[in-house]
């Protein structure tokens, strides 16, 4: 291969790279369900996919409630592709949660 | 009485990391870019050395700027600001490392070498430039619009007085 689609390549691919990246999303304050896309356990911090096809990026609080079948249970139960269903409040752009239910 | 908090936080760690990729980053684009035209040893060289430089000192500041994420993200009011910096820190971050990894490239394979790559490698940078200006846009609108990392001192400045 010519050297210089090699090197024209790797240029491409690191601006395709450079456009990727998903926004998150603000919505009000209420309930909404969705399914888990990534868990960040050191942060204690979800990233939510709405069945809109939102992202919400939410950062656990003291105050932040998490159940499971009316219990309630450890951050650690989270996990990647749990549906669940979120009550945040909206406060500034901030979305603070305070309860998650896993449904599943 | 408010108490004057440690000044080594966890948050804090990345304002101290975050500007030696700027300058280091900043100043290696400017020495390639006038090293396609000036035929001189020193701004090639140096080019390489402070791009070499610039690309760990970015992914240092991303590990600092993640540990300060999980701190300042519970305290902003606007935390789609903070997400956006760290997704085009990270474009940054991976435009650096691409034209350093041609350049490597272009150093050790002899095919490699000439005025296209060095072309290339300069486009990148000019790339990775244009978002470390808007990444530190985004980072000063964090820190002067919303106070992430800073300590707001009490009004009536009463943790100065010991």
């Amino acid at each position: 291969m010519n050297r210089n689609y090699v090197v024209m390549l790797l240029l491409m691919t690191s601006l395709f790279l450079a456009a990727c990246g998903e926004k998150t999303a603000v919505v009000e304050s209420g309930t909404y369900t969705g399914t888990v896309k990534k868990v960040e356990a050191d942060k204690r911090e979800i990233y939510v996919t709405l069945d809109d096809g939102k992202l919400l990026e939410l950062y656990f609080t003291e105050n932040t409630e998490l159940v499971r079948d009316s219990v309630n249970v450890n951050f650690t139960t989270l996990q990647q592709g749990q549906r669940v269903q979120v009550t945040v409040e909206k406060v500034g752009k901030r979305l603070d949660p305070e309860r998650v239910r896993i449904m599943e | 009485m408010a108490q004057l908090p440690e000044f080594l936080r966890t948050e804090v760690y990345h304002p101290l990391t975050v500007h030696f990729p700027i300058v280091l980053l900043l100043i290696a684009t400017a020495f390639k870019v006038i090293a396609l035209f000036v035929k001189r040893e020193v701004w090639q060289l140096g080019g390489r050395i402070l791009l070499a430089a610039g690309v760990i000192a970015a992914w240092a500041a991303i590990y600092t700027g993640d540990l300060a994420d999980g701190i300042v993200s519970r305290q902003i009011c606007d935390p789609t600001v903070l997400y956006s910096h760290e997704q085009f820190a990270y474009t940054v971050a991976w435009l650096f490392t691409a034209a350093a990894f041609v350049e490597g490239l272009s150093l050790t394979v002899r095919k490699l070498g000439g005025k296209w790559v060095s072309i290339s490698i300069v486009l990148l940078m000019l790339a990775g430039s244009g978002f470390l200006t808007y990444v530190g846009h985004l980072g000063a609108k964090l820190v002067y619009q919303q106070a992430a990392g800073v300590y707001v001192p009490s009004k009536d400045c009463s943790e100065f007085e010991n």
